[in-house]
């Protein structure tokens, strides 16, 4: 709740927006993180979406706005630098990441991580969004300004694809 | 919820960004704000740009200087030949009056 205050009053110009940083930053270098699978990357992606936040400010009238906002600026990023990158990455040329282990089963953690980061831009990022973000298929096309359709198809496949590699690779969830 | 769907949310799990993330936003905010004219320098197509705009800047002021100083040489030339022409005819009026004077005393006598 402290975090939504805080939100609101930046977006009337009454709050630092270093705070609007802090509130956000996890969110906004998350879901660059899960998409690129590179924290020097993701980081760079996640300053320049800030930036870009900077700049958009004044446009931006609520938190729910300004979330939606970062989501979709953020994701539209990761997209377009996979784009520039030709970046489905072989499953083989994915290195460990270099991150905290997860809490839970780490080792399914880290390889459905690397799997995710193999899956095209658009089914990674529709899987991003779901499960980091908890959003609803509905949300993500909003956020994306993609068809409903698009997205619970992108995601049917994500799930699909999930399902085959990590079958094979760990025989353990092939449900 | 099945299985995998679990599993997803736990790798899916939100990351903390490297120590000083924000620190280095916000000195890039500064720096934008800072930079924003000496970056539009700091373009090397930009100076290239600024610097063709200068050079036509200066070429169109030089064309119109030489313009503006023909414009005066040509009225001052019309000038002088309308003085001239001024000159002329008022010569030839006064040789016209003379005329004229002694021809009206000549009747006279």
């Amino acid at each position: 709740m402290e975090n939504i205050a805080a939100i609101e009053m930046a977006a009337e110009g009454r709050m630092d927006f270093a705070e609007m940083v802090h509130a956000h930053q996890s969110r906004v270098f998350s879901i660059a993180y899960h998409f690129l699978h590179d924290r020097a990357l993701a980081e760079e992606v996640a300053q320049d979406v800030f930036l870009q936040l900077h700049r958009a400010l004044p446009s931006l009238k609520s938190e729910a706005h300004i979330t939606a906002w970062l989501c979709k600026v953020t994701s539209h990023r990761c997209i377009d630098y996979a784009r520039r990158r030709r970046q489905d990455l072989e499953l083989d040329s994915i290195a460990e990441p270099a991150t905290r282990t997860p809490p839970g089963d780490p080792l399914m953690a880290r390889r459905l991580q690397r799997v995710v980061a193999s899956l095209p831009p658009k089914a990674r990022i529709v899987i991003v969004l779901r499960y980091q973000e908890d959003l609803e298929p509905e949300e993500i096309a909003r956020v994306l300004g993609w068809r409903l359709n698009t997205v619970k198809s992108q995601l049917q496949r994500s799930l699909s694809i999930l399902r085959d590699k990590l079958g094979r690779a760990l025989g353990e969830i092939a449900s | 919820m099945n299985r995998l769907e679990n599993e997803l949310r736990n790798a899916m799990r939100r990351e903390e960004p490297p120590e000083g993330f924000a620190g280095r936003v916000l000195a890039r905010t500064q720096e934008t704000k800072q930079g924003a004219w000496t970056g539009i320098f700091a373009s090397r197509s930009l100076r290239w740009a600024l610097a063709g705009a200068m050079c036509l800047a200066l070429a169109v002021a030089g064309i119109e200087h030489k313009r503006a100083q023909d414009e005066r040489a040509r009225g001052e030339a019309a000038k002088q030949q309308l003085m001239l022409a001024l000159r002329i005819t008022a010569d030839k009026l006064q040789i016209a009056q003379e005329k004229v004077q002694q021809h009206s005393s000549s009747w006279t006598y």
